[in-house]
């Protein structure tokens, strides 16, 4: 019975000529935002690569030098798009693609994209993400507002009860049809978009067909949840243009209210510290260390003390290695600590903005889902600190290498002293992986938690509605 | 015969009757205070917005102010170093937008300072005034102009969706006919009773984002901004009368003008951003970066030979014995890079403006962008203004540059005299015509647009085609 009910709702769907629009047009958008995506990422990329090979020879060619101005010429790293920024680019726009790495200072990621873009891309950028999270649902309503609060106006759900089919048959049947209705829509979309992804020109990373099968199963439950509810509401009220009323309502809570409600709430909650602040603080520390007892004058004196007394000798000139050197190497290490300090503690309030929205989630299922598919998707701020941290990494370690070389290669008071391109070649090149899947999963536990919560509650929500299935609500 | 018959013989008084109708019922009032609720709250968001960015800008003028002061002090006492006055960047400063709290725009995404300094090559830099959470960036803001643009069409819609669909539905347009009253009379009463307290409590909240710490001279912006606002209601009330001439039930007109919504708000915008990143695509930042290292680098190392050159070029610079110095060589080699990059760096920005200028011609194929536009070019936190703060912050580097850097090769000492004529960057506002004129173009086309729709639905509304 269920599944004669279904495939009459499937039929019906199919013949309506609104939904047989919707559903092109959603479909259109999906593949058209899923070639284009793609040819950017593409043009991203070879645009990165030649910017690398750049660096890398400017890099090289530099010159002879004092190790140290090398540090201080630095090197700047691109940051690789995640191979699945195609389905989401997430937040990609609105971080910075370039850090310049230098000796002393652990800088900012620099130039975001939609500062070399009209205001237009804020209004939306057009991606199958996109169109999955809003208008799929929006179509889903359109479907299910009334299955069966128009039926009960027409008349005809008395019918079918009458007839003796069960309640649940019924409920069941409307809302397996919807989502066979609109799964058949997405199948031939969800095809396409594999199909991009597997002929992209790199290599998939590893771990991306996991993070794909996740980015499918995660929007199949929102949708689930979107058909549940929508049925359950149709089933619940007295006629097809109430249930409608009631489904546009909370389509636009859910898809363009909540959004920017949640995330101004909670940086209202949780605030972000002023730049000016910010910056301020961390050179303070710097300057009179983390704890503020020790200028930094006073730490290095210490140091030298220390390092002229493990030695045995007087003076500084007395040393085996060139103190100097050693010196940049004790203060890079200093410095690192207060940089580790500063921006964990502003890294850490960005990721916890974030997963207080994801779990705003409970409110808005959107909400959960867009942080669950920016973060299989790789492009939620969580791998970008992955890319911030890996880069700060090999900065510390180049210049940690640059400084030894002065340490051990300049006489002790030299101050001529040049390397030339054998250590420039020497020094490694940034490389950067995106995170494993289960990583990605770590990060969208939040969310998928919510999606779970809200996917049993819906259809519990849809069982009760059975149970209370009525011909007539008065 | 078109003609307002009885029931409604006193147009004011049927206008009551469908006001009073209206306000009968409960979901009337729930739908009034929610909107009132959601413009308030943005009505303070954009206040907070306006406020972060005065702090901001204050925060700036102190440390300008403080540095111009240890500057006088130091001349009073004795002759300075050109290089010690030079090498410190300037701050330039956009003042706050004359009307924040209509508009965050692109206020949290494009940094409201910069510093400039003689040194041309700055090092890749953030770029921005506030740390921001970028999701919050992807967002967006919950603002007067989110609420208009996006929510007033729903709210609108919400009141007036069935206009008389639900009438054909029950069977009851027939009736209403058969009593001669004029349809389209009988509607456009009906869309404008039920729009106009949607309307005029919108009205109301631009009027009061303009008190909210506006700048002078916000009056004139504040009465484009209510009637864009009536404009843009008046496109979706006669959409909302068109799509009633042809719906067969009120739910189909629901479905109808939630559709036409969804197409007008969130699909047509995002195909003209493809549209417009596809025809002039911004060039790459990355390259650019590195191939203004690869021209340092070359500069580098003519180094001398530049200096040289520069010198014979100016002989009246050159210090004595020709022999410029490690600061005089940076300065040239730097000055030599910034040349070849400018019209690099010239290539971002003229993307960005075409990019707009296809937005600005293709606005009208959505309502909601034109909206959008005007609102964001009314707040001051829109494309123009900044470019208007960009182009004012390049010609400033040149004045900067053209008064300091031959002090600086020649080490002529700055003197009390100099004070006054140190270059100070003022931003001057667009003139007001610029503005008006943008604003008044998209206003406008919105009002085509709506008495476009508004005629297509009169003829719809015919009494012969309506009983059809």
């Amino acid at each position: 019975m269920i599944a004669t009910i279904a495939k009459g709702e499937l039929v019906g769907a199919w013949r309506d000529g609104r939904f047989r629009l919707g559903a092109v047009l959603v479909l259109v958008l999906l593949v058209v935002a899923g070639l284009l995506a793609r040819q950017q990422v593409a043009r991203e990329t070879a645009e990165r690569d030649a910017a690398t090979a750049l660096e890398r020879k400017n890099w090289v060619e530099q010159g002879n030098k004092n190790s140290h101005s090398a540090g201080h010429y630095g090197v700047n790293v691109f940051k690789p798009s995640s191979p699945l920024a195609v389905f989401d680019r997430g937040i990609e726009p609105f971080v910075g693609t370039t850090v310049f790495l230098e000796a002393h200072r652990q800088n900012q990621t620099a130039f975001l994209p939609a500062q070399d873009a009209t205001a237009m891309r804020r209004f939306g950028e057009l991606s199958a993400a996109l169109a999955l999270q809003v208008l799929v649902p929006l179509l889903v309503v359109l479907l299910a507002f009334g299955s069966l609060a128009g039926e009960r106006e027409s008349g005809t759900l008395r019918q079918t009860l009458s007839l003796g089919v069960a309640p649940r048959s019924i409920v069941l049947g409307k809302a397996l049809g919807i989502a066979a209705a609109i799964a058949l829509l997405l199948t031939p979309a969800a095809a396409v978009l594999a199909i991009l992804l597997s002929r992209s020109a790199e290599p998939a990373a590893e771990g991306t067909w996991t993070r794909a099968g996740w980015l499918a199963a995660v929007y199949a439950a929102y949708i689930a949840v979107i058909v549940a509810g929508s049925v359950a509401v149709s089933a619940s009220t007295r006629t097809a243009r109430s249930a409608l009323t009631i489904l546009l309502a909370m389509w636009a809570l859910n898809c363009i209210v909540a959004p920017r409600l949640a995330s101004d709430v909670v940086h209202g909650q949780l605030p972000m510290p002023k730049l000016a602040v910010f910056e301020v603080e961390m050179q303070k520390d710097v300057m009179e260390g983390l704890d503020g007892h020790d200028a930094r004058s006073k730490q290095i004196e210490d140091f030298t003390k220390r390092t002229l007394a493990e030695h045995g000798k007087t003076s500084v000139d007395q040393l085996p290695f060139n103190f100097q050197g050693f010196v940049m190497l004790e203060s890079e290490r200093m410095a690192g600590v207060v940089f580790d300090h500063h921006f964990g503690k502003l890294w850490d309030r960005i990721q916890e903005q974030d997963r207080a929205v994801a779990w705003a989630g409970f409110a808005a299922p959107m909400l959960a889902l867009r942080s669950a598919s920016m973060a299989f998707a790789g492009t939620d701020f969580a791998h970008h600190r992955r890319f911030a941290r890996a880069a700060e990494e090999h900065r510390r370690e180049f210049v940690r290498l640059l400084n030894e070389d002065l340490m051990n290669n300049a006489r002790p008071g030299d101050h001529g002293y040049a390397a030339g391109r054998a250590l420039w070649e020497a020094l490694p090149e940034f490389r950067h992986e995106v995170a494993s899947a289960a990583e990605a999963w770590r990060d969208a536990r939040p969310s998928l938690i919510v999606l779970a919560a809200w996917l049993v509650a819906s259809l519990a929500f849809l069982g009760w509605s059975a149970t209370r299935l009525r011909a007539v609500i008065l | 015969m078109e003609r307002d018959a009885a029931p409604g013989g006193d147009p004011v008084k049927s206008f009551t009757l469908e006001l009073r109708l209206f306000f009968a019922e409960r979901a009337t009032w729930v739908l009034l205070v929610l909107f009132a609720v959601v413009l308030v709250y943005s009505l303070a968001n954009g206040a907070a917005a306006g406020r972060t960015a005065r702090d901001s800008a204050e925060l700036v003028e102190k440390d300008t102010f403080q540095w111009a002061t240890q500057v006088r002090e130091a001349l009073e006492r004795q002759a300075l170093d050109p290089r010690q006055v030079a090498g410190r960047p300037t701050s330039a400063l956009l003042p706050p937008a004359p009307m924040p709290a209509l508009a965050v725009g692109q206020a949290d995404l494009l940094p409201a300072h910069e510093q400039v300094s003689l040194w041309r090559l700055e090092k890749p830099s953030e770029g921005r005034s506030e740390l921001e959470n970028p999701s919050r960036l992807l967002a967006g803001r919950f603002d007067l102009a989110f609420v208009l643009v996006w929510l007033l069409p729903l709210f609108l819609l919400a009141a007036a969706y069935d206009l008389c669909a639900g009438d054909r539905e029950a069977g009851t347009l027939r009736m209403v006919l058969a009593q001669g009253v004029s349809p389209r009379v009988w509607i456009a009463r009906r869309a404008f009773a039920r729009g106009a307290p949607v309307l005029v409590i919108a009205v109301l909240s631009v009027v009061i984002a303009g008190q909210i710490g506006g700048a002078e001279g916000v009056g004139a912006r504040t009465g484009f901004a209510v009637l864009v606002v009536i404009a843009y209601g008046a496109f979706w009330l006669a959409l909302a009368a068109l799509v009633n001439g042809y719906a067969r039930s009120a739910a189909a007109a629901a479905t109808a003008l939630g559709s036409i919504w969804v197409l007008f708000v969130l699909v047509v915008p995002t195909l003209l951003n493809v549209v417009v990143e596809n025809l002039h695509p911004s060039p790459s930042r990355a390259e650019l970066v590195a191939e203004a290292r690869a021209a340092a680098s070359v500069a580098e190392k003519r180094g001398n030979e530049l200096v040289s050159s520069f010198y014979r070029d100016h002989p009246e610079l050159a210090p004595v014995g020709m022999q410029g110095d490690m600061m005089s060589r940076m300065l040239a080699v730097q000055d030599e890079v910034g040349r070849a990059m400018d019209p690099v760096k010239q290539r971002f920005e003229s993307a960005i403006l075409a990019q707009q200028e296809v937005v600005d011609r293709w606005r009208f194929a959505s309502p909601a962008i034109a909206m959008h536009e005007a609102l964001t070019d009314l707040a001051g936190t829109g494309y123009w203004r900044h470019r208007a703060f960009r182009v004012q912050v390049e010609t400033f580097k040149d004045q900067l540059h053209a008064y300091y850097s031959p002090k600086f090769h020649k080490r002529a000492p700055l003197t009390k005299a100099d004070l006054p004529n140190f270059p100070k960057f003022e931003f001057i506002e667009e003139s007001s015509t610029a503005w008006r004129s943008r604003v008044l173009a998209g206003l406008a086309g919105i009002l085509a647009l709506a008495i476009a729709a508004g005629v297509v639905a009169a003829l719809r509304l015919s009494p012969r085609k309506l009983a059809a």
